[in-house]
């Protein structure tokens, strides 16, 4: 068992450090890429805190939508998005309401690792 | 830059100038541009038309640059002729150099114009881009004049044609693209087969600059100065490029600005309809809005990939690659109703 402080404590403290004690001893064009870099931390941080979780969430939704309880993420992406394509999820298709659900979810947690501040209230 | 070089421009100069002699005072590369290479010449040139003071600048490829989608020199030089031709406010092309052999790559002068096109800072900034309801206009009739110059073109015949529905063009590109990458995009699959069940049929196509943004023209304290970056234009429906102006990944933050985020969409309208004299298709927008969303998801997935290859080590590169999410989450909202 790895002790603490973890990854993500460790990315948020460095990441704090920078803010309060380098930003502002930046002159004005070398802030913009401190930025980039802490904005990099931040999206690593956030990956870390949520850990394996979404995408075990994400097999099972899209293996439940497949009706297939062995294919990987990354094929049934793929197959996802074919049925997609031929029409799966087109106003009056049967399964479009189960479709839509799951790339909502999707879209939502990549959005929450990416990018957060453009969610709906913002949950952070 | 080098002696060999400089001496080899000043003779092409001066001789593409009619004048008796041309004389680089100043030349400094500008910062910025993994493909190309902008160089500031000033120049004193004797003789000719443009005889006196010359402030201009260069484009030739970076040394380095690799397979690029984007227009080469020769190409880009034929269509800043075409659009300077057609009215539209762009650095003047002044001499082509076609011949590799006199700097080690082909180049091309165009005159120097000033300001700044750095787009959050037009954005949160009112003093860059003087009386924002005359920029807006004005970058509509900008945008109307290029829309202007229609097929054929003998001098635009490297410009890609093709006869289906622009809108479904795009559309089997995307997908050609992402059926190569190595993981699938439900949620952008989602949104290409709104955009095929929505696509409207072909009619007008026009020369488009398909990256038509803040950020891509110059502005200074009175107003537009030029409209740049044409490596990707194209032949395409012209509310294309309606609708990635005003698309909201594209207003820098300012949201309610939904003309580039600098302006009132019908300011923009206005002065586009007054120079075309057709009138825009408010609804008929709203589509090409959703397919500036998707543009820009697959070209910056393009990007991360460029990083991700090993390709170009870039942390914007790598960066640009964590801005699908928002536009995947703008394309649900705007197609999951019908």
């Amino acid at each position: 068992m790895r002790d603490r402080p973890t990854g993500d404590e460790l990315l948020a403290c460095a990441r704090q450090l920078l803010r309060e004690e380098v930003l502002p001893a930046l002159p004005a064009d070398s802030k913009h890429t401190l930025l980039m870099v802490m904005n990099a931390m931040s999206i690593a941080e956030r990956q870390l805190r949520f850990g394996d979780a979404p995408e075990a969430r994400e097999l099972g939704e899209v293996r439940q939508l497949l009706d297939d309880r062995i294919v990987s993420l990354s094929d049934g992406n793929r197959l996802l998005a074919r049925r997609l394509r031929e029409g799966a999820a087109d106003p009056g298709a049967g399964g479009r309401g189960a479709l839509l659900s799951h790339l909502r979810a999707a879209a939502r947690q990549r959005l929450a690792e990416s990018n957060p501040k453009h969610l709906p209230g913002d949950s952070r | 830059m080098e002696e060999k070089s400089r001496k080899a421009i000043e003779r092409f100069v001066a001789q593409a100038a009619g004048a008796s002699s041309a004389r680089i005072v100043d030349a400094r590369l500008l910062s910025g541009g993994a493909v190309q290479e902008n160089w500031l010449l000033d120049l004193n040139i004797a003789g000719g038309l443009h005889s006196g003071r010359l402030e201009a600048v260069l484009r030739c490829d970076s040394p380095t640059a690799g397979v690029a989608i984007s227009h080469g020199r020769e190409q880009e030089f034929a269509l800043l002729k075409t659009v300077f031709d057609a009215g539209v406010t762009v650095p003047e092309p002044l001499w082509l150099c076609d011949d590799p052999a006199v700097i080690g790559r082909q180049f091309f002068l165009m005159r120097r114009i000033g300001g700044t096109a750095a787009g959050h800072l037009l954005a949160k900034d009112g003093r860059y881009g003087g009386n924002r309801v005359q920029l807006a206009e004005r970058l509509g009739r900008e945008l109307a004049r290029i829309h202007s110059v229609r097929p054929p073109q003998p001098a635009l015949g490297f410009l890609p044609w093709y006869e289906d529905a622009p809108a479904l063009h795009l559309v089997a590109q995307h997908r050609a693209f992402l059926d190569g990458h190595h993981s699938a995009h439900p949620v952008l699959e989602f949104g290409l087969r709104w955009l095929e069940r929505h696509a409207p049929p072909r009619d007008l196509v026009t020369l488009c600059h398909r990256d038509y943004r803040t950020g891509n023209y110059m502005v200074d304290e009175q107003g537009l100065t030029g409209v740049l970056d044409w490596e990707f234009a194209g032949w395409s429906d012209p509310l294309e490029d309606i609708g990635w102006f005003c698309a909201k990944c594209w207003r820098f933050g300012k949201v309610e600005q939904e003309a580039g985020g600098i302006g009132a969409r019908e300011d923009f309208y206005r002065g586009y309809e007054a120079e075309s004299g057709r009138r825009i298709d408010r609804e008929a927008v709203r589509y090409w809005e959703v397919m500036a969303h998707m543009n820009w998801a697959v070209i910056a997935i393009q990007q991360a990939q460029r990083h991700v290859s090993g390709e170009e080590n870039s942390l914007l590169l790598a960066l640009t690659g964590h801005i699908v999410p928002e536009l995947e989450w703008e394309i649900l909202n705007m197609t999951e109703n019908d």
